[in-house]
């Protein structure tokens, strides 16, 4: 472990539901550092959406403290939030959610459309990223004349165009099947050996075992925290 | 600050999502297009009557001043207007051998509600005795023929020149000129036709024939008649010169002690301009209120449609945000859906407006032969283009700042989570 880019410490994060207060997240605290993979796994309601929502800058916590990079997450506004997204965080879902009506390069370079990116140079850096995936020869297609396995390595494309700090994922095999899922993962791993850091949320055993730290949560709160020597 | 890249990019996915939706786009902007056609149809026609108006006096004559014992606009007290002396030729007379300033002072004498016959048939219309000076005034062109000689004044000859109106009325087929016409039972020979000269509220003037004043002498009388006395200026900045001397000269040929006030008018074109200013002010108003209803009906459509675009696009706006846009990318996104959607109805409105225009103006030239209607331009001006174009903007902006709003503040959670 090296650097820490995430720091979360004593996090709650509460919803009121008509009269009922309904804890996601009670008392969380974890560091992850530069370099590492991640997965963070759990039942349904265990948390771990509101957790990766949270690691993900789209929500902030009701109490605690999360330094991203140093700087506190939890006192930023909502464009400060969506600068974070922009530059530091790429998202990969198990939907895709890629544009519908966009081709792959345009859906790779729409992150750098917000960062304001030159058109050139966005051109260049998406080709770069889908070159990345595998995906040099789908750059005019669009979501619909790809396949899922492919969609999914459009959407890696788009998270790490940006050279972000983390790479989030959540359920990314979800929807594919065993086989494509299996490529999905070594497409993760390399770009974890390359130097990423790559999170991914699942609660799926053999998907967790990709990781090298495997975190558990349970009704909100952390259950283990363990190096996973078995990593695949 | 929005970013070069973001406002193509958003102009992009507005001009995207305009095409995806073409009909319901198309039909969204139909109170637009309504808008438009009204704005700019009211703006044609209002430019259309200050060039029929100024037709109409520059003809008739903006260097003119008319002496009356009437008011043309009856802005005055009628009972005070009733109660003054009658002009007499001899006061008409004097005034022309005193006037220094005027070009031309020309006596008339009318006899409203004469009437002409040309065989069996019977034309109301004003005669007119005047003498030759006035063929120098500009309403004294002809279309055919000519105006009469001071020897046919002075030897009272019977030669009528008649008005565009009754020319118009009793020679169909032309071929006035040299045609008898009774007047009062006497024949007068036509020697000219007057151009056409009133448009509008003014064409009555159109209907008046034009005989020396001896001969009218002879077929309807001075008895009982008061004159007018028309001056001619020259130019229009002579008018106020001739104006202060005119009346010195009539109060001291008609005895007006200093203390009164002057016992006759002096009219000019100029007491119509209120006139034709309040029509243009009536189409304005009324156009205005129908173009004002357009629009807040067509930007009700536009937000509507706006709403449901939102909401269609939660889940895209939620991918959006999730990657980095900001408040303000998605806001600029969707007004400048709205925008677009508004200008593309005024797009649609400049052809349909071009075409009513170019259609009502061949009906008048070409079907209904009204000549006047040709110093309208067939062709919608550029500005008001341009203003329409600026209006159906604004409107667009207006209307989609809710919706976009809305859709700028959606949480990006929720937004990620929804599925249609």
């Amino acid at each position: 472990m090296s650097t820490a880019i995430i720091d979360i410490e004593h996090v709650v994060k509460r919803y009121e539901m008509g009269d009922e207060e309904v804890y996601a997240l009670r008392d969380v605290s974890l560091t992850i550092g530069s370099n590492e993979y991640v997965a963070i796994m759990g039942p349904s309601g265990s948390g771990k959406s509101t957790l990766m929502n949270m690691l993900g800058c789209l929500d902030t916590p009701t109490s605690g403290k999360y330094l991203f990079n140093g700087a506190n997450v939890a006192e930023m506004n909502d464009d400060d939030l969506a600068s974070i997204r922009n530059k530091e965080i790429g998202f990969v879902f198990q939907t895709f959610n890629l544009l519908p009506r966009a081709t792959s390069l345009k859906n790779v370079e729409l992150p750098l459309v917000y960062a304001g990116v030159s058109a050139e140079e966005r051109t260049r850096r998406a080709q770069e990223a889908l070159a990345r995936v595998q995906l040099s020869d789908r750059m005019g297609h669009k979501p619909n004349e790809l396949s899922g396995g492919q969609r999914q390595r459009v959407a890696i494309a788009r998270a790490i165009v940006t050279a972000p700090s983390i790479i989030l994922a959540d359920e990314p095999t979800g929807n594919l099947d065993t086989k494509t899922g299996h490529d999905i993962m070594n497409l993760f791993r390399d770009l974890w050996k390359a130097g990423n850091t790559v999170i991914l949320v699942t609660h799926e055993e053999d998907i967790a075992q990709h990781a090298r730290r495997i975190i558990r949560l349970r009704d909100g709160r952390i259950e283990s925290d363990i190096t996973n020597h078995n990593h695949a | 600050m929005l970013r070069l890249s973001e406002f193509q990019e958003s102009a992009r996915i507005a001009w995207d999502s305009l095409r995806v939706n073409l009909l319901r786009s198309i039909l969204t902007t139909a109170g637009i297009v309504v808008g438009v056609v009204l704005v700019v149809l009211m703006g044609w026609t209002i430019g259309g009557l200050n060039a029929v108006w100024e037709q109409t006096i520059s003809i008739i004559g903006k260097d003119m001043l008319y002496i009356d014992k009437w008011d043309w606009t009856g802005g005055r007290n009628w009972r005070d207007v009733e109660s003054r002396k009658d002009i007499s030729l001899q006061q008409a007379a004097l005034l022309k051998s005193r006037m220094e300033s005027a070009e031309y002072v020309i006596p008339l004498a009318r006899k409203w509600g004469g009437s002409v016959v040309k065989g069996n048939s019977s034309l109301m219309c004003s005669i007119t005795g005047t003498t030759a000076d006035y063929a120098n005034t500009s309403a004294a062109t002809t279309l055919a023929g000519r105006f009469f000689s001071p020897t046919e004044e002075h030897s009272a000859d019977r030669v009528v020149v008649i008005g565009h109106g009754v020319y118009k009325s009793l020679y169909p087929d032309g071929n006035a000129v040299g045609s008898i016409l009774k007047i009062n039972g006497s024949p007068f020979r036509i020697i000219g036709v007057l151009q056409k000269q009133g448009f509008l509220f003014m064409d009555f003037i159109d209907n008046q024939v034009f005989i020396p004043m001896m001969a009218f002498r002879a077929v309807h009388g001075f008895f009982d008649r008061s004159f007018s006395v028309g001056l001619k200026c020259g130019s229009e900045a002579m008018l106020d010169i001739v104006r202060t001397e005119a009346i010195g000269h009539m109060r001291a040929i008609r005895n007006v002690p200093p203390d009164a006030p002057d016992d006759f008018s002096i009219n000019e074109m100029k007491a119509f301009d209120q006139q034709a200013k309040n029509i243009r002010i009536g189409i304005w108003v009324v156009g205005m209120g129908l173009t004002i209803l357009a629009f807040v009906v067509g930007s009700i459509g536009i937000m509507n449609i706006m709403y449901v675009s939102v909401t269609e696009r939660t889940k895209e706006i939620g991918i959006r945000k999730a990657i980095g846009a900001r408040r303000g990318s998605i806001l600029a996104q969707f007004l400048i859906e709205s925008a677009l959607l508004c200008m593309a109805g005024a797009l649609i409105a400049f052809p349909i407006a071009q075409g009513i225009v170019a259609g009502a103006r061949f009906l008048a030239v070409d079907v209904l032969e009204q000549e006047w209607a040709s110093v309208i331009s067939p062709l919608i001006p550029l500005d008001l283009l341009g203003i329409a174009v600026v209006v159906s903007i604004i409107v667009g902006l207006l209307a989609g700042f809710l919706p976009a709003l809305r859709a700028s503040r959606l949480d990006p959670v929720e937004a990620l989570r929804y599925e249609q």
